[in-house]
């Protein structure tokens, strides 16, 4: 039998896929999310949205999406890009409530303000609450990221090729079951806490100064 | 006439809080609104710049009837609005925060945005050692100060103050005051909601006091404060005649 150290380069490659889930997924649940949030900010009812991608486990949805929507719609769409809408439409729902309670926490007297020099709705948005809002919701961001990159391993049901399934078939391969998982987990844990740190050292730079915590 | 207000109505929910308000003001002209929480100054106020929309009557702003446009942006461009809160935007400095409107709303290039603001700081005795600052880093004064010029930057016919100095203790409230006091004198048509009988009597050509959504009496400062015919004016002066004597 091969030993699982020759497998080591095909599992961190695994990182790559992974990466790529988390990145795609996170940017589509991103663009979904925000405009949620300023609808929802506004007073649009889009709670049955953000109840059903909430309350639905990633497991579910895949599968409903892959076996399901899919054909029915009579489209090809792959397990890749599958795992990537999946897990971005249920982080948009993620997202939008992160954004929706920092969109909140502006100070309403500055929209007021705002909309007193003449701005119109729109740059009330794009120069007063957004600035402030995204900064403001960064240390939440931070854990929706974590989040999704565990949950990524669950696109391995639809064979992704990310490192939990890669880390199943070198179980398989290798017959040795501890060190394959165990190099899975502590690839998942360094990814998430390099991720996370990048985002704290992100949130350090442009928060704004003079207010809690800023120097 | 610079403002001109007509049987100016306002409800909320059922609630009428303008009952008929009517109001004049010359160009150049400073006149203070005072009277009881809960009067509809400020709602009188919101209702100039069409931050609220009025239910009823009319108000005409250099002789245009502003009510029944619906340019909403435009007529806000030329009133200045000071708050109570100040509202400061918190994530941009000083500097930011008096150029955002004219590069953001009047399309003015970033240069020409900074020099008008350098104006605007200076008259309101912003020194440039606070122009990078963020709102956090300021005094309250200074917040207020800093809101003035924002409002000035965008060069209004009008400047409307809601009660500015209230959220300031006495030594800030004065630095507010007398940054007001100048702009006033410089000519600048200002309507101001405040309790401070001093800058009214420094500042203003009348004093209009507001009751229960309407206004009951009108007159010269030292008029009004000494001879108030109406209980609502006997109220708001009552014990504090000392200020005209001195």
């Amino acid at each position: 039998m091969p030993s699982v150290i020759e497998y080591i380069p095909f599992l961190m490659e695994g990182s790559l896929w992974t990466l790529s889930l988390v990145a795609l997924g996170l940017s589509l649940g991103f663009s979904l999310g925000l405009p949620i949030a300023i609808m929802k900010f506004y007073g649009a009812r889009l709670d049955a949205y953000v109840w059903f991608m909430r309350g639905t486990p990633l497991i579910v949805l895949l599968s409903l999406l892959y076996w399901g929507v899919f054909p029915a719609l009579g489209v090809k769409i792959g397990p890749f890009e599958t795992s990537v809408i999946a897990l971005g439409l249920r982080s948009s729902a993620y997202q939008s409530q992160i954004f929706l309670s920092a969109l909140n926490s502006v100070d309403s007297g500055q929209i007021i303000a705002a909309r007193s020099i003449g701005m119109r709705e729109r740059q009330v948005v794009a120069h007063v609450l957004l600035p402030q809002a995204l900064r403001i919701s960064l240390p939440s961001w931070s854990n929706e990221y974590a989040i999704m990159l565990k949950d990524s391993s669950i696109c391995f049901a639809l064979g992704v090729m990310e490192i939990l399934t890669r880390a199943r078939y070198i179980s398989v391969a290798t017959g040795s079951a501890l060190l394959p998982y165990l190099l899975a987990g502590i690839l998942f844990f360094s990814l998430t806490h390099a991720g996370t740190s990048a985002i704290e050292l992100i949130y350090r730079r442009v928060r704004i100064k003079g207010t809690l915590g800023a120097g | 006439m610079m403002l001109r207000i007509e049987d100016l109505r306002k409800r909320y929910s059922g609630v009428e809080v303008l009952k008929g308000v009517d109001l004049e003001l010359r160009k150049g002209e400073t006149k203070v609104i005072m009277g009881p929480s809960g009067a509809g100054k400020s709602t009188l106020l919101k209702c100039i710049n069409l931050l609220v929309r009025p239910d009823g009557g009319r108000i005409f702003i250099d002789g245009e009837e502003i009510t029944s446009k619906n340019d909403v942006y435009r007529v806000r461009q030329k009133i200045g609005f000071v708050f109570q809160e100040f509202n400061l935007f918190n994530h941009l400095t000083v500097m930011g925060n008096v150029t955002i409107g004219l590069t953001k709303v009047k399309g003015m290039s970033k240069n020409d945005a900074i020099l008008k603001a350098k104006e605007v700081l200076r008259a309101v005795r912003i020194g440039e050692e606070l122009w990078d600052r963020y709102p956090a880093q300021l005094s309250g004064g200074q917040k207020q100060r800093v809101a003035i010029a924002r409002a000035l930057a965008m060069d209004p016919v009008l400047m409307l103050y809601d009660e500015p100095t209230s959220a300031l203790d006495p030594q800030l409230s004065m630095e507010v005051l007398s940054v007001m006091r100048e702009l006033s004198k410089r000519g600048m048509t200002s309507l101001v909601v405040t309790h401070e009988l001093s800058f009214a009597i420094e500042a203003a050509s009348s004093i209009a006091v507001m009751y229960d959504g309407r206004i009951v009496e009108e007159g010269r400062p030292e008029e009004i404060i000494r001879s108030p015919k109406t209980a609502e004016a006997r109220a708001i002066f009552k014990g504090r005649l000392n200020y005209v004597l001195v």
